[in-house]
């Protein structure tokens, strides 16, 4: 072995946050890259989706309008889904690869791995959106820009914020009680989309579930652009409602993922999961 | 000026249902480790010296007591602290996809580089570990050796001036395990690197460290250079006979003889003083008609010293 000359490097400062924060985007795109599952992610299940339920549209001889309200819940859980799932790869990746304690022993940051996956989380949920609205549009001629651009700018940035959040929570649960939430990363956003009216208005719901409702931005996100298809909007200000709740999750999410890092350091839980 | 300083650390981990077993890893430790020295933990496995070396790494939180790295407390200020230690362990695991350079990528990274500098860096870790032929492989598909070698690349990208090394060696080949010696040695001698390993290996400690302590049940037993160790302990120093018959009786009861013990085909006295036990235990076997086909006067190494700590 050869010896090392290059001087003392320890980076600091706005490029390092970056470049820490780069690091989990590149990391994902590699992993997106080189193994065949996340194929399946962004293209197989999206379209298969899409196709059964305008396939289902169609049968029932749905108005334009109900297309347009079932099929906006479609690509709100395949984009939300695909979007967390990169977030929670953030962490999974290192529990899969019992790697764990390396990324922990870095001077990194709640916000550099979450920021970095989610940027390739919002990328690939865009891919995935692209897909679902060229099916959409060629086979069930459902016009995603139908409520205006500004209206589906609103609704995607909402869901990439509510993946955010998922996403982060998964985090948190993988780091609370360790390789058995793992299935969280798939299921939490069934049931929160579920909740948030997805395929129905949230008025159908029982009054304490439409009270748990109200409090999931989604809901508002999915009322807003359902708005711009003639429907009736079950709240006022849903988008500043949707952003504010959003943006309030995001800033508790962050704060849950820290404790549960502290609570693993102080449980030897990172590096059980490194073993 | 320390490069590491504990003070009384203790870790219990607790497990189980309502987390009810407890298992105390720690017993209050302590521990001073100069600037640009090596030092090793040797100890049984369980002992504590992983939960050590985390603590001291800031991946795991003490229960009470107090560890500073390079002066900076290792709860309080974790983050100045990662930035200037790393870590290597025996049995280190990366992401499945990524090939060494890759990983070493991302890694690097994380600490902060980028662009040209991140590139230098790579390449010469990849160069230094003789792993450019790997390149092209991916983590999953590398061997034991050489995942080893990408980890040891690894721990060396934010150029630590504290470097833990936990079991470095941990079942590799000798002729990849003399060469991670050779580059621990060179790393303090080139750059003053502070390095704290943790190893099963005795002669590995032997011919690496400056100073040593071994670890049993979380506490440490003993401290100190390897000479001084073997002084500590009071294992004298070692005849080592091949005798005719093997292990003839009444030999242990001689004056000034600790302690025999038959070891394959040699029969090792340990003694109080050897230039003086020498010539009595002769004149004894020669009196009871025992063949003396070979007579060594060694110190005791520090395996010896181990077994005697662990008793």
């Amino acid at each position: 072995m050869a010896s090392v000359s290059e001087p003392a490097l320890r980076a600091d400062g706005l490029r390092a946050e970056w470049t820490r924060t780069w690091a989990f985007a590149c990391r994902n795109v590699i992993m997106a890259r080189r193994n065949v599952f996340f194929v399946f992610e962004l293209t197989f299940w999206p379209g298969v989706a899409m196709l059964s339920h305008g396939l289902l549209t169609q049968f029932l001889a749905l108005t334009p309008e109900m297309t347009a309200f079932i099929l906006s819940g479609t690509v709100a859980l395949s984009a939300v889904q695909v979007c967390q799932l990169d977030v929670a790869y953030a962490v999974l990746f290192d529990i899969w690869s019992k790697s764990m304690k390396h990324q922990f022993l870095a001077p990194v940051g709640i916000r550099h791995l979450a920021l970095g996956s989610w940027l390739v989380g919002v990328a690939r949920g865009l891919i995935v959106f692209g897909l679902m609205a060229f099916i959409g549009t060629r086979a069930f001629g459902f016009d995603f820009l139908g409520g205006g651009a500004g209206s589906l700018a609103a609704f995607l940035a909402g869901c990439f914020l509510c993946a955010l959040v998922i996403g982060l929570l998964v985090c948190t649960l993988v780091l609370l009680f360790g390789t058995r939430a793992e299935t969280s990363a798939w299921a939490a956003v069934n049931l929160i989309v579920m909740l948030a009216g997805i395929y129905y208005p949230i008025s159908v719901l029982p009054g304490w579930v439409a009270a748990i409702s109200a409090a999931i931005p989604l809901t508002y996100f999915l009322d807003a652009f359902r708005a711009g298809y003639g429907f009736d909007s079950q709240f006022s200000a849903p988008l500043t409602k949707g952003f504010a709740l959003a943006l309030l999750y995001v800033a508790l999410a962050h704060w849950a993922l820290a404790a549960a890092i502290t609570r693993a350091r102080r449980t030897g839980l990172l590096l059980k999961l490194s073993e | 000026m320390l490069a590491v300083e504990a003070r009384g650390l203790t870790k219990t981990f607790r497990t189980g249902w309502l987390h009810r077993r407890r298992t105390e890893a720690l017993r209050g430790v302590s521990l001073e480790v100069p600037r640009g020295a090596i030092f090793g933990l040797l100890g049984p496995n369980g002992a504590g010296k992983t939960t050590l070396l985390s603590i001291l790494a800031t991946l795991l939180l003490p229960d009470a007591g107090s560890a500073t790295v390079l002066g900076l407390d290792v709860v309080r200020e974790s983050l100045a602290v990662r930035r200037r230690l790393n870590m290597a362990s025996g049995n280190a695991s990366f992401v499945w996809s990524l090939r060494p350079a890759e990983v070493l990528m991302f890694y690097g990274r994380l600490y902060g580089l980028s662009g040209g500098a991140l590139r230098r860096r790579v390449e010469e870790l990849v160069e230094l570990c003789e792993l450019t032929s790997h390149r092209k492989t991916e983590y999953n598909e590398l061997s034991t050796g050489l995942k080893q070698r990408l980890a040891f690349a690894k721990a060396l990208l934010n150029e630590p001036e504290v470097l833990f090394l936990d079991e470095p060696t941990l079942g590799l080949d000798p002729d990849v395990s003399i060469r991670i010696r050779a580059q621990i040695a060179r790393l303090r001698r080139e750059r003053g690197t502070t390095i704290i390993l943790t190893t099963h290996y005795m002669r590995e400690a032997e011919e690496l460290c400056d100073d040593i302590a071994f670890i049993k049940a979380g506490r440490i037993l003993a401290q100190g250079a390897p000479d001084a160790l073997k002084r500590q302990i009071r294992l004298g120093e070692v005849i080592a006979l091949r005798l005719d018959p093997l292990e003839p009786a009444g030999l242990a009861s001689l004056p000034g003889v600790l302690e025999c013990r038959l070891r394959e085909e040699h029969l090792e006295c340990a003694v109080d003083a050897a230039d003086k036990r020498l010539p009595e235990i002769l004149r004894w076997l020669h009196e009871q008609g025992v063949v003396v086909r070979h007579c060594e006067v060694r110190e005791p190494d520090l395996e010896e010293v181990f077994v005697e700590l662990n008793r």
